[in-house]
């Protein structure tokens, strides 16, 4: 066997979200770009999904040290205070290229770009485009990307990184009918985004199945604190196959409030100060556990209520709000939302240093599939910004890697690429019965509130799954394959790290372990996994 | 539930082919996730597009039952008929929409370092929001008429254009390239506005403010610059030929029998000058009702010519001299019978009456019932009825009660709309040929409207005789 169908070029870019398309953009001018999408450029990523905001100091009232303290203080010190530092100080610069490139955000009547309250912020900086602002960013993203020379790539799955010898040097493909390529080039830049997917309930789209996270674990690179999953507290429940969809915190920003079935604004028993726009670890656990105690709805939620907004503020700053619930038979100007935790962010992924560079050379990551910037929990609003200011980043650095005239593709990488697909033919177990029972061992003991015995479970269910071979009877489900062995590698890593994480900390909760110590004081750093080691950092002197 | 899903393997098929399922789905489950459910549990390689699961990515853009819907969105019903778009078919429900991606116009800031953001003020964005919620799932290019059969680049790719001509950022001419992109073609039949998941107002927001500046320009059809001069000398869009139908009619007509309503009474230019019978025919309808009608004789074309085409500048005085006339005949609603006219005052006007189509009027009061006349009749529902009035069942109410036979018809625009008949007659012929195809399929002897410009230009392009709704009930009553 042989594969026909290659091609070669300076930047390789490997998702196609907010941070993905931002790389190739950045990159291109420094040489031939290529970016593939394994939906279609634009639609793939959870960006266009993103209602809320994107997170920048703008006014003199606000600073660049305020920013950073809500985000480590939001992440329970779990960030990388480097990039944290990062993300603060140049995501201003990052949203005026973008309003630059054409940007449709909502302006205050003074003519500058509106601002409003987001979670666990002390600020109101969260920046927006009404209820849609992840879709406006995809939109300029794409015309720049469209006026730019970079190629794109359509429909086009990655199913694993090339290497020579220990550098990264392109990608093998497989296209929607089954026929395998090669890419091959100077730099790679994993754009991939999170892995809800692995998840019954989640806001993701069907996209978000980790697949940079395994490429990069195949590959060698570290991936650091996998098992923090943010868990977004409102999603939908109803209609069952609804259930997950996101209810953007911008509902809780316009001043949405959370009752409880007795008609309690129960936010003010776990956080009477910053009531519903506590973070959002905070105000998922304090869901979760009204519900737990009885006092939930019939589907297992809790009510999220505008209707004593005025009509007008929901309708212009909440449009796609009342629209999807409109389609649902709900008018939320005069009904409660019903809403309930999903998952949403995995604030944990690929290590990188500022400079978005991974620990495999030529290897650069930006965006969810990267690990450090959010660390324990993420703020709403900081997802975009991380995007724009990693993935600018990202493609910098790519694009500063030396060109090489010739880059070899490793034959043997190839041959057991061909190996692997060619065994699933004998494989018998469906790739979607394998996804569902996944989704509900994940769902089940893996969720917000953790404890070993039901990890255990997990681990050694999804280990039982991941043993079991899957089987294909034509080349058209190659992808579907791939992606759920990259799924169920997502997830042993996700259990992993929640047993290594022998403490709270953000958004990962163990109801079986009590410490002295609070966020800040913790002696544990990052929990690692990679194929040579894995393990959790423990902070010297601390313990 | 049990579903057919359109279904097609280049590799195996020679034709597309249908294919029946019967899944289990929960309660209130959308397309999607049937969908899901045959790939999941009977056929792995059902091809189809989908990611965001919340109506904000446009990948999953199906047509149900004929009618292009996200089948993300879109509750599936036990019967439905699943197939793709009607564009270029790759695999079963997966369309080639690259083509139409290529068209997408983006922002270019123009000279290298001009490009900021000056200039750009909360109304800019304001103004260029109603353009902007386009999720590209491609359902408005899909069910466009002037797109299957013209070099028209498509609805949300003009919406692009007119996005970048109200944005200052941007350096490019957008006027000249929307108009090498088809401008022209659009016949303002406002499907795409009805298959928009955002109901984004393609037509009204873009296609007709693109030609404004156009015309601001110099850069109209010579047709339709012809048609505005027209307009401002005569306050007509047609030219006289014969005695025109103000001409014939006393101010006040009165009924027969009791007086049941005062109406007044708005003829348009095609039925005052081009097609004058009907008109006539709808005063004796209206007698036959018990309807007195008030004609004021110094109405005016009302505009509609001059806002499809762009050249509106004109149009101000039209609809103060035709708000005046009504206003001093004392009316308190007024009739028309020009669906175009119809659209234009209900939508485009302002007015302290109410205005009415005839048909619309008529099913409302209660018409006196017709006997029913020979023959085989289908109704076409002409665009400004049917989506500019939202007005479909009450003239098959009518059609019904004296049509001996009735077939029923699929809406779809007939090409003669927008000024494309008068700047572009090719194209409306090619459009105007699908149309008279689905027209023949039924095969009716008569086809039945309630547009002057639909009837001209359906009788063209199908041969048959096109009768007007009123002409059609008047025989009923003199028989």
């Amino acid at each position: 066997m042989g594969i026909e169908n290659r091609s070669d070029c300076h930047v390789l870019v490997i998702g196609s979200g907010g941070a993905g398309i931002r790389a190739a953009v950045e990159a291109a001018a420094s040489g031939e770009t290529i970016i593939v999408s394994k939906t279609i450029t634009g639609k793939g990523g959870c960006t266009v999904m993103a209602e809320g905001g994107y997170n920048a100091v703008l006014r003199s009232a606000d600073s660049v040290s305020t920013h950073y303290e809500d985000t480590m203080k939001g992440g329970a010190f779990l960030n990388d205070p480097a990039l944290v530092e990062v993300l603060a100080r140049e995501a201003p610069d990052r949203i005026r290229d973008l309003f630059a490139w054409g940007a449709v955000f909502d302006l205050t009547c003074e003519n500058e770009i509106a601002q409003r309250p987001f979670g666990g912020q002390r600020f109101p900086r969260t920046c927006y485009a009404g209820d849609h602002t992840g879709h406006e960013m995809v939109m300029t993203l794409l015309e720049k990307l469209r006026g730019s020379p970079v190629e794109i790539r359509d429909e086009l799955t990655v199913i694993d990184l090339l290497k020579d010898g220990n550098t990264v040097s392109g990608a093998i493909t497989c296209d929607r009918e089954g026929e395998l390529g090669v890419i091959t080039a100077d730099a790679v830049v994993l754009a991939t985004g999170g892995a809800g997917q692995v998840y019954d309930t989640t806001t993701n789209s069907t996209a978000g199945t980790g697949d940079g996270y395994a490429l990069g674990y195949r590959a060698g690179a570290e991936l650091i604190d996998m098992e923090q999953v943010q868990f977004h507290p409102t999603g939908a429940v109803y209609p069952y196959d609804t259930r997950g969809r996101l209810i953007t915190e911008a509902v809780r920003g316009e001043g949405g409030i959370l009752l409880n079935t007795k008609g309690e604004r129960f936010m003010e028993k776990y956080d009477p100060a910053r009531m519903e726009l506590s973070t959002r670890d905070v105000v998922a656990r304090s869901i979760a556990t009204e519900v737990l105690e009885g006092r939930g709805t019939e589907h297992g939620g809790v009510w999220l209520d505008v209707t004593h907004l005025p009509r007008e503020q929901i309708e212009t700053r909440l449009p796609l709000m009342l629209e999807q619930f409109l389609q649902f038979g709900v008018d939320i100007r005069t009904q409660p939302m019903e809403v309930a935790p999903t998952a949403h962010h995995f604030m944990g992924g690929l290590r990188i240093t500022p400079e978005a560079h991974t620990t495999l050379p030529h290897l650069f990551a930006a965006g969810e599939v990267t690990g450090g910037v959010h660390g324990g929990n993420r703020l709403g609003g900081n997802a975009l910004a991380d995007t724009q200011v990693f993935g600018r980043r990202a493609g910098l650095a790519a694009a500063s890697v030396e060109h090489t005239a010739k880059r070899a593709s490793d034959a043997d990488q190839i041959a057991a690429a061909e190996e692997k697909i060619s065994r699933l033919y004998e494989g018998s177990a469906a790739s979607a019965e394998v996804r569902r029972s996944m989704k509900q061992i994940m769902w089940n003991n893996v969720g917000i509130y953790r404890n070993e015995l039901d990890l255990k479970v997990a681990e050694r269910d999804i280990a039982k799954l991941r043993a079991t071979p899957l089987g294909i009877s034509s080349p058209r489900e190659i992808n579907d394959a791939i992606i759920t062995e990259n799924m169920l590698l997502v997830a042993s890593l996700v259990i992993e790290g929640a047993l290594l994480r022998r403490e709270s900390r953000g958004a990962h909760t163990r109801t079986d372990i009590s410490v002295p110590w609070t966020n800040e004081t913790s002696p544990f750093g990052h929990t690692f996994f990679s194929k040579a080691r894995s393990g959790i950092e423990i902070l010297e002197g601390r313990l | 539930m049990k579903v057919q899903i359109s279904r097609f393997d280049p590799d195996k098929d020679a034709a597309p082919h249908l294919e029946t399922y019967d899944v289990h789905v929960e309660n209130g489950a959308r397309v999607l996730n049937v969908l899901d459910a045959v790939r999941d549990g009977i056929d792995p390689t059902l091809g189809y597009r989908h990611c965001c699961r919340a109506g904000q990515c446009g990948s999953c853009a199906v047509r149900v039952n004929g009618e292009p819907v996200l089948a993300c969105m879109e509750e599936a019903h036990d019967g439905d008929l699943i197939e793709p778009l009607s564009l270029p078919r790759i695999r079963d429900l997966i369309t080639d929409i690259a083509p139409v991606m290529a068209q997408m116009a983006w922002l270019n800031p123009g000279v290298e370092g001009i490009s900021c953001s000056c200039g750009v003020t909360h109304d800019t964005i304001e103004s260029i929001k109603p353009l902007r919620e386009c999720i590209e799932c491609y359902s408005c290019v899909s069910s466009c008429p002037a797109f299957a059969a013209s070099e028209y680049a498509g609805p949300t790719i003009m919406r692009q254009e007119q996005r970048l001509n109200l944005d200052p950022r941007d350096g490019g001419d957008r006027v000249e390239e929307a108009i090498a992109k088809g401008l022209f073609a659009c016949t303002t039949c406002h499907k795409c506005v009805e298959v928009c998941p955002k109901g984004i107002e393609t037509p009204r927001k873009a296609v007709e403010k693109l030609r404004a500046e156009a015309a601001k320009r110099g850069l109209s059809l010579p047709a339709h610059k012809a048609l505005a001069s027209l307009v401002e000398e005569t306050g007509r869009s047609v030219e006289r030929k014969e005695t025109l139908f103000l001409e014939r009619v006393p101010d006040v007509i009165e009924p027969e029998g009791e007086v049941r309503a005062t109406v007044g009474f708005f003829v348009g230019c095609m039925f005052n000058g081009r097609v004058i019978q009907p008109a006539l025919d709808a005063m004796e309808v209206l007698r036959k009702n018990g309807i007195r009608v008030v004609i004021p004789k110094d109405q005016v074309c009302c505009g509609s010519p001059l806002i499809r085409t762009g050249l509106s500048g004109f149009v101000p005085e039209l609809m103060q001299r035709n708000i005046a006339a009504f206003v001093n005949a004392g009316v308190d609603v007024v009739l028309t019978m020009c669906a175009g006219c119809g659209s234009t005052l209900k939508n485009d006007y302002n007015t302290p009456f109410r205005v009415a189509d005839i048909t619309e009027y008529l099913c409302e009061i209660g018409f006196v019932p017709p006997t029913k006349v020979a023959g085989t009749y289908t109704y076409h529902d002409p665009c400004h009825l049917l989506r500019g009035q939202g007005i479909s069942e009450q003239p098959r109410e009518l059609l019904r009660s004296v049509a001996e036979t009735f077939v029923d018809l699929p809406a779809r625009c007939c090409g003669a709309g927008g000024g494309v008949k008068s700047g572009r007659p090719e194209e409306a012929a090619a459009i105007g040929a699908v149309r008279a195809e689905m027209v023949k399929a039924t095969g009716a002897d008569f086809i039945v409207t309630v547009c002057p410009f639909c009837e001209f230009h359906l009788h063209q392009v199908t041969g048959l005789p096109v009768k007007n709704i009123a002409t059609l009930l008047l025989e009923g009553y003199r028989k």
